[in-house]
């Protein structure tokens, strides 16, 4: 452990250094103002809730007023195609899950890092109308679709049922894109699914379905949205992206003070109702810290599942985290 | 010439990609032969997700695929006859079907789940959209390219109307109805991916295999699934290939 907290300082330092190192050449007017870039490349998730923040910041111009060109390079449908663009070095800086970003990261597929927490929680269990029971045991026997093997979803599931003591392979668990799910599931071709935001929201609008379980029941503030950046854009551009974090934490304020106004741009950004969006709003935490042992706790899981391959996720985990670019370098 | 000429480009291909690989010169990322021989390996042996291993993928989409396909061609080549024959039902069939003919398999996707639940009929319902088209084509021009004089010298001969057909028109529409099947069971095997995005219950099928592993950026992985893909595509074109063979020996 101690180890640990002497390389996440000395890393703060390096990232110090290279700082005074930027600001003295720029202030010394030697150096060439192209070494460092205000121009940002961003990925983001189309018509997600947990991004929020990333499109406050844009509709309100934060970046703009932090000096920064944010160009929009993909809004992706799922998180492993924009962690492949971060591969093919497409994007500097991406909203992406948490669970993409380390099966990316785990395998040196991408080099990222994550700077900033999105949103904590905003997943569901929901259960098919007519079905008996309030609790994860009516699961039991069940068909139930998780959005992929080995995501944060399907962990959750997992730790729903264990729990609850029932045994995985009492239920078929099946694979389901999230847009499926919730006609699946009004056809009773599922009998519950998990996803995120806003399908659970969606479904129980539309009647197709009811929450069984909120994942902050599962697990409490578990981690999910991060912002992630190319390692060596970071390195390059640590004052860009320190920028970058500070509007998206001035859009999360922005989110938690003004509901109202955040739910009218959360309809926008998602194509959502609005009653919907602003619902959906509740059960997710938008909060920009990160937390490590959460995010090491699932990277253990990953290995588990023999998803990656490092040979100590805690400390490959600790190293994917970098909190220096927070307000008081995280909390 | 010798046989083994037909190897010459896919072992080009390889050894060329294999040098590349080991050069550095291909984009980062991108798997070499050596990966993607041990992900065949790994599928087989382990399976992707763990325990569900390739023979276990490649039945269930063979049955899928199959399914789609018989359908197909059972409803395709008796409607492309009679389309053919008559003027008439052209008339009225044709603006449905070129109209339909173009939209990707995919686009039905929502459609086919809210039709067909999840599982074997709406995977198999794309595969049959992907099939349908080209055999229903190939056995119309079949039809068409008999040539008349052949038909009026039946009819002359007093035949009937139906032994003109079953006589005249279907072998002489046969070959072209047949390559129709090849192609439709090309473009049939080629929706397999999009298929199998419509959910699949017991956890496997090639298609399905690609989108996990994409889901696990495991790209060894997703190369041996298309190796896969493409050897049991060529070998489907092959069967009815010989089977042509066998039942065209009249030419």
């Amino acid at each position: 452990m101690t180890t640990e907290k002497y390389r996440v300082r000395a890393k703060r330092a390096a990232i110090a250094a290279l700082l005074v190192v930027v600001a003295a050449v720029s202030i010394a007017g030697c150096g060439s103002p192209a070494e460092t870039t205000r121009v940002v490349r961003v990925g983001h998730l189309a018509n997600d809730m947990h991004q929020l923040a990333y499109y406050v910041a844009r509709e309100n111009g934060y970046f703009k007023e932090e000096g920064l060109d944010v160009r929009e390079a993909g809004a992706f449908n799922a998180g492993p195609e924009e962690m492949s663009a971060f591969s093919a070095r497409q994007l500097d800086i991406g909203y992406v899950g948490t669970a993409p970003a380390l099966t990316f990261a785990g395998q040196d597929m991408a080099e990222v890092k994550a700077v900033a927490g999105v949103n904590r929680v905003g997943s569901a269990i929901v259960i098919r109308n007519g079905l008996e029971g309030g609790d994860i045991s009516a699961l039991k026997g069940r068909n139930v679709a998780v959005p992929g093997y080995s995501t944060m979803q399907d962990f959750l599931l997992r730790i729903a049922l264990g729990k609850a003591r029932v045994d995985a392979r009492d239920l078929t668990i099946m694979t389901l894109k999230p847009p499926e799910m919730a006609q699946a599931l009004s056809s009773a071709q599922i009998d519950a699914f998990i996803a995120w935001e806003p399908y659970p929201t969606m479904t129980v609008t539309q009647g197709g379905g009811r929450v069984l379980e909120q994942s902050s029941k599962i697990w409490p503030h578990h981690p999910c949205c991060l912002v992630v950046v190319d390692s060596s854009f970071l390195l390059k551009n640590p004052d860009t992206v320190q920028r970058f974090v500070r509007a998206h934490e001035k859009a999360t304020e922005f989110i938690k003070d003004n509901p109202e106004e955040a739910a009218d741009l959360a309809a926008r950004f998602t194509g959502q109702d609005r009653e919907i969006a602003r619902k959906a709003m509740t059960t997710i935490e938008y909060d920009t810290s990160m937390d490590k042992a959460a995010i090491q706790r699932y990277a253990a899981y990953l290995k588990e599942m023999g998803v990656i391959k490092v040979s100590d996720p805690a400390s490959f985990a600790a190293d994917f985290v970098e909190p220096g670019m927070l307000q008081g370098g995280g909390r | 010439m010798s046989r083994w000429w037909k190897l010459a480009s896919p072992v080009a291909v390889i050894v060329l990609w294999q040098v590349l690989s080991s050069t550095g010169a291909l984009p980062e990322h991108t798997p070499s032969p050596t990966k993607v021989v041990a992900g065949l390996w790994e599928l087989t042996t382990k399976g992707l997700p763990p325990g569900y291993r390739l023979p276990g993928h490649l039945f269930a989409s063979l049955e899928r695929v199959l399914l789609g396909f018989a359908i197909a061609a059972l409803v395709a080549l008796p409607l492309g006859l009679l389309v053919g024959y008559s003027k008439r039902m052209e008339v009225i069939v044709d603006p449905l079907v070129e109209a339909l003919r173009p939209v990707p398999p995919l686009a039905w996707l929502p459609l086919a789940v809210l039709w067909f639940g999840i599982g074997l009929f709406s995977s198999s319902f794309l595969i049959f959209l992907g099939c349908f088209f080209p055999i229903l084509l190939s056995t119309i021009s079949g039809v068409k390219s008999v040539e008349g004089t052949l038909v009026d010298a039946a009819r002359t001969l007093g035949a009937k109307s139906r032994s003109i057909v079953w006589r005249v028109m279907l072998p002489g529409a046969m070959p072209s109805a047949v390559t129709g099947l090849r192609i439709g069971m090309g473009i049939g095997w080629m929706t397999l991916v999009a298929a199998e995005m419509t959910g699949v219950k017991s956890g496997y099928g090639l298609g399905y295999l690609v989108l996990t592993t994409r889901d696990l950026a495991r790209y060894d992985l997703l190369l041996a699934d298309i190796v896969v893909i493409g050897l049991v595509g060529f070998l489907l074109d092959r069967v009815i290939k010989v089977a042509e063979r066998r039942l065209l020996k009249w030419r």
